[in-house]
């Protein structure tokens, strides 16, 4: 109906490789893009720098985690300690006076060195003895923070940010900031879009499904799982060092702990693996859902005059919240981006469906 | 150019006394195998005489344990498959080895991958670095798609098509490789005679119009006989006859490994 594909006639291979195929889903872009651009003056600034940027940011963070685990099919439990490398490399690189232009760019160049270096040793092994690999980098990692002071000023201790700027022009409106983690969101979205149209990406869902097909396809695996690995890093790095400058306002070792990695990879997973419009419902679920949970609780309870004690209130929406995480994965194991996949589908050929294949 | 043509004495592979062995089975042992240029080379035996074992020690995937492996000249014993393919060999498989989350499209643009050169900045910069690439081997990929007759179904999953049509994308994707030498693994199992007919057919154009080697792994002695130019009998892993088609299928050896002798009481 809205998704109509009938009267779409690429006359060259340049549009027939566009990035979005259906009209609709171009002016479905546009349109969120420019409900993206206006939203500080729609929402309320405390939505906007609580809810809204964070869960921009997020976002980024799950689809550079989506990139090597959805795409190149390499589970990765120490994504948040990547993540650190780059925030803590920037917020440094920036307290030595460095712009933060450029301090951006070390915190993602630092990480992918990291990831890769450590992604060179790790990749020798396969799937869950990988993800455990993985996770003990996040431990190490962890340690690393806390007990070294030269780099997070010592344990429990927490490093401020210096204040943002871009091109010399210092960012400190709630606006400001906002646009900053759109801007990178957004980046970062044109880049995976971009992966579903190349070699690239094509090399990197052969070594997941196959690789021992791919590999009489001339494409060398581990080299490619390396290059997923450095190119997620990167995006961490960058994303980790954003997360600080414009949300945290100062780094801490508890910001990107092993509670971290686990609940990214838990958005990739809900979202969908290799779906991006699921890495932005899987991080909006998985952020806003126990805020909502809550509320939702708390209404229903003063709706039928039921005195909920705080202790109570404070542990049923969690118990909620996982049903609900359940419930979800039960009704589409691939995600939530796969259950829009399947309303979109649906709809494109609504209400002529007997025309299926 | 024509297969007479190209079909001079130049060996596009050679096998010279191959032997794999997996702990104490021997797979595979004392092969001598000459492929020469634009012919079509038949490889027979029973099932486990070791003829996948035989392409999986030419692609890499088991390198041999004696013997050399020498394609358009170069030693390639033990070399890494990818590194094979990138060497002009492809292959297709026994049991199918297409993607089946992609496209038949994406499946045969895949086959491009050793002429193509991707990376990150190129993706991240895909208008000005990628696409002229993209463009340029897909031209190439719809010529194959026009030579086997895919174009109606390009963009339709792998997952949702027939077998037999499944086993047409996947010579695409080797074929587009433009590789020298072409290894069939079984291409015609579980096909019709209308199928067989057709993939007979490709097989013959590709070697007239691309001027490909072709090994070709086959339990259908009528294809054998019908395209091959010579080819070669194993049985429990040893040569036990080579030469032309007609003669091989007779040799009392072949008979004998393929349909057994009766055994007068």
């Amino acid at each position: 109906m809205f998704y109509r594909l009938s009267g779409v006639r690429h006359s060259s291979y340049v549009s027939d490789r566009r990035m979005f195929q259906v009209p609709a889903d171009r002016n479905a872009v546009i349109i969120l893009l420019m409900i993206g651009l206006a939203a500080p003056f729609l929402i309320p600034s405390l939505y906007l720098n609580s809810y809204v940027l964070p869960w921009l940011i997020w976002t980024a963070a799950v689809l550079g985690l989506n990139l090597v685990t959805g795409w190149a099919g390499q589970l990765h439990l120490g994504y948040a300690a990547v993540m650190a490398v780059g925030a803590y490399s920037a917020v440094h690189a920036a307290r030595f006076g460095i712009p933060w232009e450029f301090a951006l760019l070390i915190g993602g160049l630092s990480s992918s060195v990291i990831g890769s270096l450590f992604a060179f040793t790790a990749l020798r092994v396969k799937g869950l003895y990988l993800a455990l690999t993985t996770l003990a980098m996040q431990f190490v990692m962890d340690w690393v923070l806390t007990h070294s002071p030269t780099i997070t000023g010592g344990s429990h201790a927490s490093l401020q940010s210096p204040p943002f700027a871009l091109l010399g022009q210092e960012i400190t409106s709630d606006a400001g900031l906002y646009y900053v983690a759109l801007g990178w969101c957004i980046l970062v979205t044109i880049f995976m879009l971009n992966l579903k149209r190349t070699g690239l990406g094509r090399a990197w869902v052969a070594v997941r499904e196959k690789d021992f097909a791919a590999a009489i396809l001339g494409v060398n695996s581990f080299y490619y799982k390396l290059v997923a690995f450095a190119a997620s890093s990167f995006i961490a790095g960058v994303t980790g060092a954003i997360l600080v400058a414009t949300f945290y306002f100062l780094a801490a070792p508890e910001q990107f702990a092993v509670n971290v990695s686990i609940q990214v990879l838990a958005m990739v997973i809900i979202g969908g693996l290799g779906s991006i419009i699921g890495s932005y419902m899987g991080a909006a679920l998985i952020l806003l859902m126990p805020g909502v949970v809550n509320q939702v609780f708390s209404a229903f309870a003063g709706l039928i005059g039921l005195e909920l004690s705080i202790e109570t209130l404070a542990h049923i929406p969690n118990a909620a919240y996982g049903a609900l995480i359940v419930i979800f994965l039960m009704v589409e194991p691939l995600g939530l981006g796969k259950l829009y996949a399947n309303i979109r589908d649906y709809l494109m050929i609504w209400p002529f469906d007997q025309l299926k294949k | 150019m024509s297969a007479e043509h190209q079909s001079g004495k130049t060996p596009v592979l050679e096998c010279r006394n191959v032997e794999r062995r997996f702990g104490g089975l021997v797979a595979v042992t004392g092969v001598d195998m000459t492929i020469n240029r634009g012919e079509i080379f038949g490889l027979v035996g029973p099932n486990g005489s070791g003829k996948t074992t035989l392409t999986n020690a030419i692609t890499g995937f088991y390198p041999p344990n004696t013997g050399q492996i020498i394609l358009d000249g170069k030693d390639i014993t033990g070399t890494k498959p990818h590194k094979v393919a990138a060497m002009g060999v492809a292959r297709t498989f026994q049991n199918l080895a297409l993607f089946n989350g992609m496209s038949v499209l994406d499946n045969i643009l895949l086959g491009r991958h050793v002429h193509m050169n991707p990376g990150v900045i190129r993706t991240a910069l895909y208008w000005w670095l990628a696409r002229p690439e993209e463009i340029a081997n897909r031209e190439v990929v719809e010529e194959i798609i026009d030579f086997l007759q895919l174009e109606s179904i390009r963009n339709e999953l792998v997952d949702g098509i027939p077998i037999g049509l499944k086993k047409r994308v996947e010579l695409a994707r080797a074929l587009v490789a433009e590789p020298h030498l072409l290894i069939l693994d079984e291409p015609m199992a579980g096909m019709n005679q209308e199928e067989k007919e057709y993939m007979a057919r490709f097989i013959l154009d590709a070697r007239a119009e691309r001027g490909v080697s072709v090994l070709l792994i086959e339990h259908h002695m009528d294809v054998i006989i019908g395209i091959c130019d010579r080819m070669l009998a194993l049985n429990y892993g040893e040569m036990i006859a080579t030469g032309v088609p007609s003669e091989v299928i007779n040799d009392p050896r072949v008979v004998e490994a393929y349909i057994g002798v009766g055994h007068d009481a």
